[in-house]
């Protein structure tokens, strides 16, 4: 069968949308890579226990989506900050291999927590289906605009902090160098907690977009992981932007494949393109290569 | 002095590999001596029960591991099987064959377990048979996929099937597409082990017949969106949706339609069309969806035994976890073939007396109890469970009955029966 215009319009739309919400654990995989140099393997169930914050909040106030947000952002947040000070603070000055270890282990046990505190049941947010918005041949879910949404504004605010706050600022000097950050008197502890945060803040934001656009489950999150990694890969690890603007080319280039490679194959693709681009470009679509320090 | 560290250095290297060998061949031996050890009489006869408490199969896993334990401390309370008492050991298989192995593992070298009951899904089930093969343990299973019947993988003839594999589901499916009066049927299936074949052979089924799909789409699990699947179905223009996936994919799939507004009829396989998918989609959504479902044998003293329990320990209706009825009537098969084969008896003497047990001209039975007091009078039985008649073929495959379910105001209602 023949394929439109805007049947491809449609899968562009539907990649755009899964882009944003891989865009978010993209970002906190690249952050924690940025600051503290090793591959956060639990970024993925920082993003469940996110929505299960986000749901707890949901149900308590009733169904109120600002509550939600702080929900989720909050449990994200005391999550990753307790991760730091727990397993990765005492293991900081370790080579990246023990942390990335470290990082699964605490994925583990995040997952094995909230299968006991919560269960393993497939739980939604009390939300009414809403239906499609109509323009003309162009499909768009309402939950998925909101989800882009909660995306961008998220991501405008992380950027805005980074580049225009002195914490943000510190955090960007002991990413460059954390020895000489130190001698001119950063508190690079405070500094990384700092980091943490932000970084537990992005997943529980990501977690309320992922229950509402799917369900909540122990293991919901732990399916990000995979895609969030290849796209701050595409993008180049330690890049913000270039995690989120990687997420958006895989999501959207995955769609669009489907008519020639169908729909079982269009996962191993971003894995090629990822492949392709660390042949290319092994330093990512964004990164510029650096000398040898 | 350098020269002499080095040599020093590389001789004790070489002694601690070759330690680490010998330490390491010994080890082997002495486990595998006690993996094959035979059981001396009167020995506990050990069970894993090893169910998918975590992953897709979470709806169901618990109540089976339930029924397994309930089912076992009935056998024990009627004086356990040829004077050996049952003991279980639980495991979760997380419905992923990656811990599954792992957990079969423990279960057949650490447990020593000489039966595992109750695995689900079927990548789990042929993860595992190949391990309870070489360890001479007999798998009794609840998965649809018909490669479980190929004469090379059940290789040792002591794996059970419980459920109808996917062949008896696929022409349930299309008995049912028929009757819901479709023409232009599509297909949108998970892509595994079981959920493929079964639309596979759903659509072989359908073209013999002289019908035509309109589409045949397999997806990946675990995607936070299938609307471009879903679009691509909705655009061959379908009378009639065949959707095999389990609970969340289908929820997932059920919400994106119900989004899209295009008016459609689905057919989905129980499994995948629960109490929980109702919930997920809403009951308005789920309105009038066509679920086909292996039926239990409500009629039976067993069913009758395991609802009141079920009832009891898992406070969901008996009839809401049909895999739960078929864990119990394995547990009870199993200690009629324990006693059937006799004190002192050996996995592959007890499976062989499987069919003997529940196949046949014997008297029919409904428990184990009722079994052991006329095997003890040199009695020929014939076991009548609670998820099914418990027959099987030769391919060790139960073939039970289906029903075509709808769903209306939020509950099951059934429609007409589906003989297999």
């Amino acid at each position: 069968m023949d394929l439109l215009w805007f049947d491809y319009a449609n899968l562009a739309l539907n990649g755009l949308a899964e882009g944003l919400m891989i865009a978010l654990p993209a970002l906190a995989v690249t952050l924690v890579f940025g600051v503290a140099r090793f591959p956060n393997a639990a970024v993925g169930d920082f993003v469940s226990l996110g929505c299960f914050g986000a749901l707890a909040a949901h149900r308590a106030t009733g169904g109120s989506i600002a509550a939600s947000l702080a929900g989720g952002a909050a449990a994200g947040a005391l999550g990753s900050w307790l991760g730091w000070k727990l397993a990765f603070q005492p293991l900081m000055r370790r080579h990246g291999l023990a942390l990335l270890l470290t990082s699964i282990g605490l994925g583990f046990v995040l997952r094995a927590f909230m299968g006991l505190s919560f269960g393993h049941e497939i739980q939604l947010f009390d939300v009414p289906l809403m239906k499609a918005l109509r323009f003309g041949p162009l499909l768009v879910n309402p939950i998925d605009a909101m989800v882009a949404c909660f995306s961008l504004v998220c991501m405008g605010i992380v950027f805005g902090l980074l580049r225009f706050t002195s914490a943000g600022r510190t955090m960007r000097a002991i990413a460059c160098d954390m020895d000489l950050a130190r001698v001119v008197g950063i508190d690079s502890r405070a500094a990384m907690g700092r980091m943490w945060v932000l970084s537990g803040v992005i997943c529980g934001v990501a977690g309320l977009a992922l229950g509402l656009k799917t369900q909540v489950s122990p293991e919901a999150g732990a399916d990000l992981l995979l895609p969030a990694f290849a796209a701050a890969v595409i993008g180049g690890l330690g890049n913000p932007l270039g995690a989120v603007l990687g997420a958006i080319c895989l999501g959207v280039m995955q769609e669009l494949s489907t008519p020639f490679v169908g729909f079982t194959y269009k996962i191993a693709l971003s894995y090629v393109v990822m492949l392709l681009v660390l042949l290319w470009r092994p330093q990512g679509l964004f990164n510029r290569v650096q000398g040898v320090r | 002095m350098e020269f002499i560290l080095f040599l020093e250095r590389k001789n004790v290297n070489q002694l601690d590999r070759r330690q680490i060998l010998v330490a390491g061949a010994l080890g082997a031996l002495v486990q595998g001596g006690n993996v094959w050890a035979a059981q001396p009489a009167g020995a506990a006869f050990r069970i894993g029960a090893l169910n998918p408490i975590t992953g897709s199969g979470a709806n169901f896993g618990s109540g089976m591991q339930k029924a397994i334990l309930f089912s076992a401390e009935e056998v024990n309370a009627a004086g356990g099987a040829a004077g050996r008492k049952l003991e279980v050991f639980a495991e979760d298989d997380q419905t992923s064959p990656t811990a599954a192995v792992l957990a079969a593992k423990k279960l057949l070298e650490v447990n020593k377990v000489q039966a595992i009951l109750g695995t689900w899904a079927s990548g789990v089930s042929l993860a595992v048979l190949p391990m309870t093969n070489t360890a001479d343990a007999i798998l009794m299973h609840t998965s649809g996929a018909v490669a479980l019947a190929d004469p090379k993988i059940n290789a040792k003839k002591m794996a059970y099937r419980y459920q109808g594999s996917s062949k008896h589901l696929s022409r349930a499916f299309a008995t049912a597409a028929k009757k819901e009066g479709l023409t232009r049927p599509a297909v949108m299936a998970q892509n595994n082990p079981a959920l493929a074949p079964h639309a596979e052979g759903f659509r072989k089924a359908w073209i013999a017949d002289g019908g035509k799909l309109t589409d045949f789409v397999l997806y990946e699990p675990n995607r936070p969106s299938y609307r471009s699947e879903l679009q691509q179905v909705l655009r061959s223009r379908p009378d009639g949706i065949i959707l095999s996936a389990y609970v969340p994919d289908a929820t997932a799939i059920v919400r994106e339609w119900a989004q899209l507004g295009t008016p459609m009829k689905w057919i989905i396989p129980g499994f995948g069309a629960n109490v929980d998918f109702i919930k997920g989609v809403t009951p308005e959504v789920a309105e009038g969806i066509v679920v086909v479902e292996s039926v239990v044998n409500e009629k039976s003293g067993a069913y009758a035994r395991f609802a009141q329990q079920f009832a009891l320990s898992m406070k969901q209706a008996p009839e809401s976890n049909v895999y739960a009825a078929m864990c119990y009537d394995m547990v009870q098969v199993l200690a009629l073939a324990i006693e059937a084969a006799g004190p002192g008896a050996d996995t592959v003497a007890i499976a062989a007396k499987i069919h003997a047990v529940t196949t046949g001209a014997g008297t029919p039975v409904d428990s184990f109890a009722a079994g052991k007091k006329l095997l003890a009078q040199k009695k020929a039985v014939n076991y009548v469970g609670a998820s099914s008649t418990i027959d099987f073929d030769d391919e060790n495959d139960v073939d039970p009955t289906f029903a075509a379910f709808t769903i209306r105001g939020g509950k099951w209602q059934r429609s007409y029966p589906i003989s297999g």
